[in-house]
């Protein structure tokens, strides 16, 4: 069955009334990059479509304290923004420049692992996700969202309308591991928040990417970060304690044995970075 | 012949086809449509070996745009190697499958529709009934007795002349084990390799008004394409035209004969063209690799570093099928021994069955693999002899008049000669005596 | 089915098309249009074979439904050269030897137009970033990183021309 109609809402009030009634059940479609790959193979045959592209939700907003970012902002623009420089190094993170012209904020969520190092940045900056629908509009942190293996708390009706970033105290890195250098998928990709008081580490956040089953919050690791300096013992320390505390997986790229052995190492040069 | 008469070599010659692919204009066979065209996508095993029960195409046939369907019993030749036309045998690989099916990705049944997307439908709708076997991965554990057999002949290997491997055999190596004071062991193992080609695997068959059939390719190998098709298809050699010479990108992933028997048989039974062209996981999970390959050496080394025996099994991993595994282990067998002069050698080669995607022609295939575990083995001899690696390859390298393990004489060596050039090149300074050995007679370094 | 009349720009000219729903960029211009410049590699986004320039911005034509470039600027390789004059990108590709199949070629050249129009001066490392989403299975890249070096260098000698 070839697709029967490509919904093209001109405005989020559109899309969420499309998808409360004719649209009901439309494959959801904003950059392409994760959705016709499948429709190219004939895997996901989708009857009815709806593409948000023109729907209002690319803006980027410097709302005081907050960076508030629409869902369909592409990776591009997160890449050549100045405002929080996580975000832009993450965005370059992923694919080519075609793909990050095309890709969208609120796509990377839903990029199977070991996609979703964008996402892992947002999880790093403890930031909000705002979905919508025709009941109306709902909040909860990005650490929230994923509940399992390719499972997100969203509700049949929603969509994603936008994130909000706070912007970042203390200091931030990004490194990504993969077997290229670039256009490549993670072995193992961390990003990292940690806040200071009197050269002691007063808050952390560190997030994990492609060793999960989603981008993870590395929770023992930044308990133990708490109240300590970054000394080689101490990241040393903190990288055996990640390793831990993820469970990676072993595909085409790498093996489960692999990237449990990296993620010491690629901590320890996020740590390392945040140090200097 | 003067150096005047000279009108290319030694010149900067613009690529005859560069003009074409700068300015987009170069055809490929993708490139080229025709009015009522068909597309053609195969229906293939999901699991690496079985017995096919049934195949149902019920569903298929309901998917609009669907033209028909064609199994093994449409092809008037449906067992064949593509070797056969230099005399190696026997057949064995099946255009369609037939009760078997002999790892993920065999073609089992064509699938003809209007359009590509309505094929890729159909395709997908055909119901397959498979009875799933055990299945054997390893080279080595397909030679062990009780490992699921996948030839009819009973055994998981090629026979080269009555014999379960090629075999070289030339001195005594025990003997030279006696006499060596170092022996060196070590087992090495190559990856499959897929050639991924930008362009994938691709042909269109046109029946043409005269009763000849057009087809369109993007093979490394027009001749061996048409010889083989016109067996498979039982028709005069020269009721197939071939066209080709363009592929975008080869590397030997296109010498097999696959996609044109097929598509040439499907524009004979619907009187219309038919297009065939792989995807991209059907071009690196289903279309020949460059066969993995694992290599034994035990290597008798006296203690001024002269190698006086080697003894080398090897296993190729030919997949399901022969293809062009059997050659490549022949070639395999002269080189593994290396560009050395040893005077005992012993080699099986061996080309083994295994339920994967059929391994094929890649760059070199056959000896890419054994210089690699060759030159590793000299590194190692080199280390366990305490000698320099270069000065090794330079006592043990063969000169003129030396006799190869495989019974050729040497004539026109001159891997000293290179390896005084490498050196010079990488600015490594060589002791005077390497940089004095000549190859043979007459040689300048 | 919404069969959609677009209107869009290609390659300087205004054109409408009519399409089924989600029809891609790429089988738009492949099998509709028979501009075959643009490839088919992968229909992944992976190879970059099908990149196209979308308002001077490379995206994989392979992703891309045509009802997305209503009102927009594509640009194929077809309309890169100028009355039938070689582009100075292709000139530096073809005398430098960066096409050997030929099948890169086409994204190659239009995201070396695109960065080139960015950053007439790119380093090295810039012609890496902007050509990493385009595989070349052929050539090794050397040849095609120094025909994009080349490049620059014949656009820069023309531009001081003017």
């Amino acid at each position: 069955m070839s697709i029967q109609e490509y919904f093209r809402p001109q405005s989020i009030e559109e899309a969420t009334r499309l998808l409360a009634d004719q649209a009901q059940g439309s494959l959801i479609l904003a950059g392409g990059t994760l959705a016709m790959p499948l429709i190219n193979d004939g895997i996901s045959m989708p009857e009815m479509v709806l593409g948000l592209k023109d729907s209002g939700l690319n803006y980027i907003k410097d709302q005081d304290k907050y960076l508030v970012i629409g869902a369909t902002a592409t990776l591009s623009q997160m890449a050549s923004q100045t405002k929080i420089s996580m975000l832009s190094e993450a965005a370059l993170a992923v694919g080519g420049w075609a793909i990050r012209n095309m890709a969208t904020v609120g796509g990377n969520f839903f990029a199977p692992p070991p996609g979703g190092d964008f996402t892992a940045a947002l999880l790093a900056l403890d930031a909000e996700i705002t979905f919508v629908s025709s009941q109306g509009e709902r909040t909860i942190a990005v650490k929230d969202f994923f509940t399992g293996f390719l499972t997100n708390s969203m509700a049949p009706g929603e969509i994603i309308k936008e994130v909000r970033v706070p912007f970042p105290e203390g200091k931030t890195a990004f490194t990504k591991y993969g077997r290229r250098h670039a256009n490549t998928p993670s072995i193992v990709a961390i990003a990292a928040n940690l806040g200071y008081q009197s050269e002691k580490v007063s808050k952390a956040r560190i997030a994990l990417n492609a060793v999960g089953p989603y981008p993870l919050r590395a929770v023992m690791t930044e308990d133990y970060l708490l109240g300590k300096s970054l000394t080689e013992q101490v990241i040393q320390e903190a990288g055996e304690i990640a390793a831990g505390e993820c469970s990676p997986f072993t595909d085409a790229i790498a093996s489960e044995w692999y990237r449990r052995k990296m993620v010491p190492v690629i901590l320890g040069r996020t740590l390392e970075q945040i140090g200097d | 012949m003067s150096e005047r008469t000279l009108n290319v070599v030694g010149k900067s010659v613009p690529r005859r086809d560069g003009m074409g692919h700068v300015t987009g204009k170069t055809v490929f066979v993708n490139d080229i449509r025709f009015p009522d065209m068909l597309y053609l996508k195969m229906v293939r095993s999901s699991v690496p070996h079985a017995k096919i029960l049934n195949v149902d195409f019920s569903a298929a046939e309901k998917v609009p745009g669907y033209v028909r369907a064609l199994t093994h019993e449409d092809v008037p030749k449906n067992i064949y190697t593509i070797l056969t036309l230099i005399g190696v045998g026997p057949d064995e690989e099946y255009v369609l499958a037939e009760d078997k099916v002999r790892y993920i990705g065999e073609p089992i049944a064509a699938v003809l529709a209007e359009t590509e997307e309505a094929a890729m439908e159909a395709a997908a709708q055909v119901r397959l009934e498979l009875e799933e076997l055990p299945a054997v991965f390893d080279v080595e554990e397909a030679l062990k007795p009780g490992a699921p057999i996948l030839k009819e002949w009973g055994t998981n290997y090629f026979v080269y002349e009555g014999h379960h491997c090629r075999r070289v055999r030339f001195g005594d190596v025990e003997q030279g084990f006696n006499e060596a004071d170092f022996i060196v062991e070590d087992r090495y193992q190559t990856s499959p390799i897929e050639h991924a080609p930008s362009e994938t695997t691709g042909c269109i068959a046109k029946p043409e008004a005269d009763g000849r059939i057009t087809i369109f390719s993007n093979t490394q190998a027009l001749f061996f394409t048409l010889d083989n098709a016109a067996i498979i298809l039982q028709v005069p050699f020269q009721k197939l035209h071939l066209v080709g010479g363009t592929v975008g990108g080869g590397f030997g992933g296109k010498v097999d004969v696959i996609v044109e028997p097929i598509s040439a048989l499907a524009a004979m039974k619907t009187n219309r063209p038919v297009k065939y062209v792989f995807s991209r996981q059907e071009e690196m999970q289903a279309s020949s690799s460059r066969g993995a390959w694992r290599m034994y050496f035990k290597d008798g080394v006296t203690k001024d570093g002269r190698i006086v025996a080697r003894k080398i099994t090897t296993y190729a991993d030919a997949g399901a099928y022969n293809r062009h595994t059997p050659y490549a282990v022949t070639k395999h067998a002269a080189n593994i021994a290396g560009p050395y002069r040893i005077p005992n050698v012993w080699i099986d080669a061996h080309c083994v069955y295994t339920n994967k995607q059929p391994g094929s022609a890649m760059r070199g295939f056959g000896v890419t693999p054994a210089s690699f575990a060759l030159e590793m083995q000299m590194d190692k001899i080199a280390k366990v002899v305490g000698m320099d690696p270069w000065e090794i390859r330079f006592l043990n390298a063969y000169r003129d008049g030396d006799m190869k393990p495989h019974q050729k004489v040497v004539e026109d060596a001159t891997l000293i000669e290179v390896m005084q050039a490498a050196a010079q090149l990488v600015g490594h300074d060589l002791p005077e005596n390497l940089m004095q050995m000549k190859s043979g007679n007459g040689k300048e370094a | 089915m919404s069969v959609r009349i677009v209107n869009f720009t290609l390659n300087g000219r205004n054109i409408d098309v009519m399409v089924k729903p989600l029809t891609t960029l790429q089988k738009l211009l492949r099998e509709h249009l028979n501009y075959t410049a643009t490839k088919t590699g992968c229909k992944q986004g992976s190879c970059g074979s099908c990149t196209v320039l979308v308002n001077g911005e490379p995206m994989v034509s392979c992703l891309l439904p045509v009802e997305d470039i209503v009102g927009k600027n594509v640009l194929t390789l077809e309309g890169l050269s100028d009355n039938g004059d070689l582009h100075p990108i292709q000139e530096s590709f073809f005398e430098l030897f960066a096409v050997q199949c030929g099948y890169c070629t086409p994204g190659m050249i239009m995201v070396s137009k695109a960065l080139l129009d960015h950053n007439p001066d790119p380093n090295r490392d810039e012609i890496l970033d902007a050509l990493t989403g385009n595989y070349c299975r052929c050539t090794g890249y050397e040849p095609i990183i120094r025909a994009v070096e080349e490049s620059a260098r014949r656009l820069n000698l023309a531009g001081e021309g003017v």
